[in-house]
């Protein structure tokens, strides 16, 4: 072996011959565990941590997560996730689970998830589901734990209903926490923004056609915010790692979240795109949510707001603001070197991120 | 139809643009490579630049008015497709007496019509109720109770009895 090393280190001929012989073994092993894939991806699950259905409305669920001991914090936490994907990424596996970090410490949690809208879904506003079926979830679980206000943490659009939500109902929310959150679309630094010109895209035209926007064109548009990423990069990594279970089981996971895509309600998906991405509305205090609106300095409560810096979806100029527009006193921001989905899943939130949250939300609940 | 020639040829040349560059940084990055580096390593190297050299050429195409211009196109025809389709749907199930997609959504529509009347009257009597309340309370009763601004209202449907699973 030494013999070996020796003639290696003098010989880079000799060097070279024995890496490709590696490389041929490591690329067989690869393949001889491909098989593998399939008996990985029926084990997956869809969310990890035990729940239960508590209330239903329409297509909405409201999940709550039970624990053997009594809450420790009086403030009940209500994950409010995006109409865009299933809210599962939030409580994705055993080590990269939101959830669990809140239920561990000690939180009564509950996640809402909005369901999946059919055609006769397609006139449901932001109103329908911010002064509709928020409320009612809000008030639910208050009456349920006997808590005046719920903690709220919002995850992408998520996290901009919540914003709209807190600004209307700010007696109901102790605190806000904003976890990639688009605020401020007049940014160009991300490919939605330009892609939803007013000049280029009439959504008028488009829902009107459509009725719901497809999960289809939803996820051709965010595979297409990094094509080189998404369909070359990502699979040859995937061959590169198939030696490994776990990069196997942790790779399908992802996936299958990300394939997992919806549709969303025509007219939310119409409001969104006319009032927010095309017209700014809200950083303005012109956002009309049915016939009120929203304005973000009636936001009083302490509120944390989690970026991204390589976020393809909100980048982080879209979300910053927000800090500034609020009348909170008690204002915290992270911004963390993740893409948009590790801000939630990613290694470096599960170590550091989501322990120091916890803490932060416990202080003050 | 010159104006359209101009178009494609603008497009054209913005598309063969991003492509000689792409060619370009992956050449570079195809030649940029140490003898010491074992051919696996030097692969990966090149690999590694090859994408890099990609990634940047397709965000900078993907920013592009012509990629903009090309998707509202391609939007255009496939929104003029799925109207088409509506409209021959619609038309073929009138004819034979049946539903069509359209008749349902003016249902739905008209019932959510109606569900807005009956929401924003039910706000407007919560504001003059709270204004009663508040002014009783006050003990200034004998003041006419004044319209406040209607609050976002609270509790559309009563909730279902929770289903509790073990």
């Amino acid at each position: 072996m030494n013999e070996t090393s020796n003639l290696s280190g003098a010989n880079p001929w000799i060097k070279w011959q024995q890496s490709c012989l590696d490389e041929g073994f490591a690329q067989a092993r690869r393949m001889m565990n491909l098989p593998t894939v399939w008996r990985t991806a029926q084990r997956i699950k869809k969310g990890v941590t035990p729940s239960e259905v508590i209330y239903e409305e329409d297509r909405l669920k409201l999940l709550r997560y039970p624990t053997a001991t009594p809450p420790r914090h009086r403030t009940p936490l209500l994950f409010v996730y995006a109409l865009v994907n299933r809210p599962y990424i939030l409580d994705l596996k055993q080590g990269r689970s939101v959830v669990a970090h809140f239920v561990n410490s000690g939180f009564d949690t509950y996640l809402l998830d909005w369901g999946v809208p059919t055609n006769a879904d397609r006139h449901l506003t932001l109103d329908d589901y911010i002064n509709g079926y928020l409320v009612n979830v809000v008030d639910y679980v208050c009456e349920r734990t006997g808590s005046p206000q719920v903690n709220i943490l919002g995850y992408c659009m998520g996290g901009t209903m919540s914003a709209m939500f807190t600004s209307l109902h700010q007696k109901k929310v102790k605190n806000l926490i904003m976890l990639a959150a688009g605020i401020d679309f007049a940014t160009r630094d991300g490919l939605l923004n330009l892609w939803t010109r007013p000049e280029y895209f009439d959504v008028d035209k488009f829902v009107d056609a459509f009725g719901n926007c497809p999960a289809e064109f939803l996820q051709a548009s965010f595979l297409l915010l990094n094509p080189v990423g998404n369909l070359i990069e990502k699979p040859i990594n995937f061959i590169q790692n198939a030696e490994s279970e776990k990069y196997i089981e942790d790779f399908l996971t992802t996936e299958m979240w990300l394939n997992d895509n919806i549709p969303v309600a025509g007219e939310v998906y119409r409001e969104f795109v006319k009032y927010l991405y095309q017209q700014n509305l809200l950083v303005q205090n012109r956002m009309p949510v049915g016939k009120h609106i929203v304005k973000l300095g009636n936001i009083t409560c302490p509120i944390m707001n989690i970026m991204a810096r390589n976020d393809d979806l909100v980048p982080c100029a879209q979300s910053a603001p927000f800090n500034d527009l609020v009348s909170s006193k008690d204002r915290k921001s992270i911004v963390l070197p993740a893409g948009h989905i590790g801000l939630a899943i990613g290694s470096k939130a599960q170590k550091e991120v989501w322990p120091g949250v916890c803490d932060w939300l416990a202080e003050r609940s | 139809m010159s104006e359209n020639t101009e178009q494609l040829s603008e497009q054209m040349s913005k598309f063969q643009k991003i492509w000689m560059e792409t060619f370009t940084g992956m050449a570079q990055n195809a030649f940029t490579f140490s003898p010491d580096s074992a051919p696996p390593e030097m692969l990966r190297q090149m690999r590694s630049g090859i994408f890099q050299a990609l990634a940047k050429s397709w965000d900078e195409y993907l920013r592009s008015p012509q990629f903009m211009e090309a998707t509202k196109q391609w939007m255009d025809s496939a929104i003029f497709y799925r109207k088409m389709t509506n409209d021959l749907l619609t038309k073929a199930r009138h004819e034979t007496e049946d539903v069509a997609r359209e008749d349902i959504d003016s249902v739905l529509l008209a019932v959510r019509h109606m569900e807005k009347r009956i929401l924003d009257r039910l706000e407007d009597l919560t504001a003059r109720v709270d204004a009663l309340d508040r002014a009783k309370a006050n003990g200034s009763a004998k003041a006419a109770p004044g319209k406040r601004a209607a609050q976002p209202r609270t509790r559309r449907i009563p909730p279902k009895t929770p289903k509790e699973k073990p």
